[in-house]
């Protein structure tokens, strides 16, 4: 039989994730449907479980200087509704299942459960966001890429608990983000693109470009996009088939349930394609 | 008089549903309950070799075929008895019923049913029609895994191939599809009165009577079923709650206390029945006119591990299977198979849908081989009143398809659509024709059901009706009450009719076919005109009104020829897409109907079958797929089995022709399925006209429309 933990501050949740191996739970929208059992038992985590929705310091989202801080208790229909919040993420929360969910799921709870076809993270890999970690001693911060290591899959050490993401509101003029959804709502991810550029002038002054559900975790390269950076829309046109190139290499999808590889690796270059040749161009004209 | 009938009145189900008053199976209090889990095969194929159960504690039960009364069989009594309550030595699909494991605890049953061992000798199993008809593994069913061969044949399909100038042959298939009832199956058996009561989630109280008397070697009337309010069926409900009620009647037999088995919604979707998948060869002669004169249609249906209904499925498939045609000379066969997929069974249009499918775009197809759009050429071959018909009996229907196209072509502006978009890439129009037989297939409803209807005076100015036939969404409770309160010249709320309970009411056959309102509507008001005879010998005064057969529709059941269906409704089905090139998914962007249902009984309730059918229909076409993987449903979640929801398809705009049927209420015929059966290929064809590739396979996913566009 599991134990549940119900902490009113984060000093106690920290402290209670010293004394034993936990589960945290936040919306618990994944957890519960990943545990769910027949109706009338209990579902079955293996573990004992921390419920972090009385915390009300995680539930914060603010902007610090330049960075977004979005504590671990706030919901996607928050993420949604903040003013400030980057285009390119609002339009994923807003891609993810229903308005009941989003108003319990939290964003935070969406990167622990690190599926590479999680819409919101596809978004924050373009955004450049990093995750706070807490312990009783202290907090480190890690970039999200070096976070999720795998299907399922994170760095979190024992003891410790995703608190904040931080998301620096670096400008962006060009934010796109599309969703390949199984039906037009309420669907979850065949593949997903995020594209986060600034174009001054008729150049390209930064760009980042995100493919979710067509790797293990969500696909970006820092290398290729250096490529794209400073070039004018002309130039791009000459490059373009070199870069469409190095990305489809990148690009490893699998078949499942939902969708085939074939298809996720072509529509996600399709994505890619649209992206340089119109994306971009609506800002550079 | 029509116009009356028809005029949109307030369920009498709508406020307890909309307000969550109605009680489901599950918000039953039965007091101290026990509950059952099925203890399921996780073999496709094969012998069981031995079972081990743990030693149970005190009020726990493991119920198994051991557990069925002497006098009693171990079958489920559907249109063949093959279907096993519970397995004995060998197991034919995964999730096929080996026990009940039953207790007052469900951890406990959880804790017990992970200990429970069974031990198999595995075989090779057939999943696809193809394996089948290959005998994957050694056949299981027969020398040849076909559970029967229909041919059907008209004029002379041999002598019109030989002479052919040419012939335009194309193979179309459909795949299982998921009913996704809003509520999953579930029921409540318990020992009162010295017997067998059942509580359900079901269309057929009577059939689930039937099973389980035979199954406990006892009288029906030692049986007690009671239908509960029902969320949704589309034929779900028809004959698989037997599959379970059965194995509880078992348990409630030996245990002789209330036991509760109600499934999950992953359960539902992984262990129910599903559409029967098709494949269907479709060969077109052609003269040097480019005129049609012959047909050869080869139609197989995957029936799963057990027969059960799929040879009734699969004459429906084939009485449809020219669809709204007149051909000249046509042969049409049909053959059912074997395999080691969960059984399939009914589902809204009943093998009707999948023969549809396939003529409708093949007829498209032919008509682009000859250079013409699929509308005009196929209005050249519609059926009229007089016509011969596939089984050589007269089409007896006033048919009024070109009436309906018109409509149709007005309100969508297909003909001018369908020839500005032949070469645009991004937009698409497609159209279906269809039809669909009213009641039963071919003497089902003289022979087998012979239904029968009472009527009771229950109060100055009140009245009963007792019928076996039940509310599941589709509005029969108001309809049924309509019917009733205009022959005896009372208000509809006036008139009471219970959830049927078979200690209560007579046999008036299940609630399926589209016979509802076509058949049993008839009877209440022929039972009525009775009533309203009998009126002043006062409160208490009955009457009963029983099936009889139009003497002029004739049927020979070993020959499969003549009238195969006293009357049919009509459907015609416009839908037009766009395609998004980037994804290639495809955006429905209108759909236009037009259908002849004879008299509609309430507009509300009929506009309501239109949009529920067709949107079904769309889904079937587009986004709801499911596939096999090691014998098991790859799709068996919400989240990865998918249904349209609101966001998907645009309102549907639709029209009515009357076209009343002498034997139906007020004019009425079937409309239930129908409005499910031209969705499909109206939406493929667009697809088809968008892409100018032939499309043979539903669903057409974006992944199948990327492969055509390489």
């Amino acid at each position: 039989m599991v134990k549940s933990y119900r902490p009113d501050t984060l000093p106690e949740a920290l402290k209670l994730m010293e004394t034993r191996d936990m589960i945290p739970f936040a919306g618990g929208t994944d957890l519960m449907v990943k545990y769910q059992s027949w109706k009338g038992t209990l579902p079955g985590f293996p573990k004992d479980v921390l419920f972090l929705n009385y915390i009300s310091s995680l539930k914060k989202i603010e902007v610090k200087g330049e960075t977004l801080v979005i504590g671990a208790g706030v919901t996607l229909s928050d993420v949604a509704d903040y003013p400030e919040t980057p285009k390119v993420l609002r339009d994923a929360v807003l891609s993810i299942a229903a308005p009941g969910i989003r108003n319990i799921a939290t964003l935070s709870g969406n990167i622990c459960n690190a599926s590479p076809a999680g819409d919101s993270i596809c978004a924050l890999y373009a955004l450049d966001a990093s995750v706070v970690l807490s312990k009783s001693g202290g907090n480190r911060e890690c970039a999200l890429p070096e976070f999720i290591t795998g299907p399922g899959k994170t760095s979190l050490n024992s003891g410790e608990l995703l608190t904040a993401v931080k998301i620096p509101l670096k400008k962006a003029n060009v934010q796109e983000f599309r969703k390949v959804g199984t039906r037009k709502a309420n669907a979850l991810s065949k593949l997903s693109f995020s594209a986060v550029a600034e174009i001054k002038g008729d150049t390209v002054d930064g760009i980042a470009l995100a493919f979710g559900a067509v790797g293990p975790t969500v696909i970006r390269s820092t290398e290729l996009e250096k490529k794209l950076t400073g070039k004018t829309l002309e130039q791009i046109k000459l490059i373009q088939k070199d870069i469409m190139n190095d990305y489809s290499a990148m690009i490893v999808p699998i078949d499942d349930q939902r969708s085939t590889a074939a298809y996720r690796k072509q529509v996600a270059l399709n994505l890619l394609k649209n992206f340089l040749e119109s994306g971009l161009v609506q800002e550079m004209q | 008089m029509n116009d009356e009938i028809r005029k949109s009145v307030r369920r009498v189900d709508a406020v307890a549903k909309a307000s969550g008053l109605a009680k489901y199976i599950s918000d039953y209090d039965f007091g101290d309950i026990l509950y059952a889990r099925l203890v399921r095969s996780t073999r496709p194929r094969a012998k069981i070799l031995s079972v081990t159960v743990p030693e149970l504690p005190e009020g726990y039960y493991y119920v198994d075929y051991r557990d069925i009364p002497e006098k009693g069989k171990n079958r489920i009594q559907m249109i063949k008895d093959d279907w096993k309550v519970f397995a004995e030595d060998e197991v034919r699909y995964v999730g096929e019923t080996i026990a009940l494991l039953i207790g007052p605890d469900r951890e406990r049953i959880l804790n017990i049913l992970s200990e429970i061992k069974i031990f198999y000798e595995d075989r090779e199993p057939a999943y696809t029609i193809e394996e089948a008809l290959a005998c994957k593994g050694g056949a299981m069913v027969g020398d040849d895994n076909i559970y029967g061969e229909y041919n059907l044949v008209k004029g002379d399909p041999d002598t019109a191939f030989n002479n052919a100038a040419r012939v335009v042959e194309g193979t179309y298939r459909t795949g299982f599809q998921e009913h996704l009832y809003m509520e999953p199956q579930g029921m409540v058996g318990t020992w009162e009165g010295g017997r067998v009561n059942i509580y359900a989630s079901a269309q057929c109280p009577y059939y689930i009577q039937k099973s389980v008397s035979s199954a406990l070697g006892v009288d029906g009337k030692n049986v007690r079923i009671k239908q509960v309010t029902t969320g949704g069926a589309f034929g779900g409900k028809e004959h698989f709650p037997d599959v379970i009620a059965v194995p509880l009647a078992v348990a409630v037999n030996k245990i002789k206390k209330p036991i509760e088995l109600i499934f999950d919604r992953i359960e539902d979707i992984s262990y129910t029945c599903k559409r029967h998948p098709s494949r269907i060869t479709i060969k077109t002669a052609l003269d040097k006119e480019n005129n049609i004169t012959g047909m050869d249609i080869d139609t197989v249906i995957n029936g799963g591990g057990y027969e059960s209904s799929t040879l009734i499925v699969l004459q429906r498939a084939l009485l449809h299977g020219i669809g709204v045609y007149n051909i000249p000379n046509a042969h049409v066969r049909g053959r059912a198979v074997a395999t080691n997929t969960f059984p399939s069974d009914a589902y809204r249009g009943f093998g009707a849908p999948q023969g549809l499918y396939a003529i409708e775009m093949h007829m498209s197809q032919v008509a682009k081989e000859v250079g013409m759009f699929p509308a005009d050429f196929k209005r050249k071959y519609f059926i009229k009143n007089g016509d011969m018909t596939i089984t050589n009996a007269t089409m007896k229907d006033n048919v009024k398809l070109e009436e309906m196209f018109a409509a149709a072509d007005e309100m969508s502006d297909y003909t001018r659509k369908i020839r500005e978009y032949e070469n645009d890439p991004y937009r698409g129009i497609g159209i279906s024709f269809v039809n669909h037989g009213g009641g039963f297939t071919g003497n089902g409803e003289q022979e087998i059901i012979k239904g029968l209807v009472r009527m009771k005076r229950t109060g100055e100015n009140r009245a009963a009706l007792y019928v076996s036939n039940v509310e599941m969404g589709q509005g029969l409770q108001t309809v049924l009450r309509k019917i009733a309160a205009k022959e005896l010249g009372l208000k509809y709320t006036d008139i009471e009719y219970d959830n049927p309970d078979t200690d209560i009411v007579p046999d008036s056959g299940p609630t399926v076919a589209s016979r509802s309102t076509m058949v049993v509507g008839y009877l209440i008001q022929e039972c009525a005109k009775k009533l309203k005879g009998k009126w002043d010998e006062g409160v208490g005064a009955e009457a009963e009104h029983r099936y009889i057969h139009p003497s002029e529709y004739k049927w020979d059941q070993d020959t499969l020829q003549g009238d195969a269906y006293p009357t049919y409704g009509w459907g015609i089905n416009v839908v037009e897409v766009e395609m998004d090139t980037v994804t290639y998914e495809v955006k429905t962007t209108g759909i236009w109907s037009v259908f002849d249902v004879g008299i509609p009984m309430d507009d509300t309730i009929m506009d309501g079958q239109v949009s529920g059918g067709v949107i079904q229909g769309l889904g079937y076409a587009s986004i709801e797929k499911c596939e096999v993987l090691d014998g098991r449903f790859r799709q068996h979640t919400m989240a990865d089995y998918v249904i349209p929801t609101s966001m998907d398809f645009p309102e549907i705009k639709n029209k009515f022709i009357d076209n009343p049927y002498k034997y139906g209420p007020s004019g009425a015929k079937g409309a239930g399925e129908l409005v499910f059966d031209a969705a499909a290929p109206a939406y493929a064809d667009a697809v088809q006209q968008l892409t100018g590739k032939n499309i043979y396979d539903i669903p057409v996913t974006p992944e199948m429309i990327m492969e055509l566009e390489e």
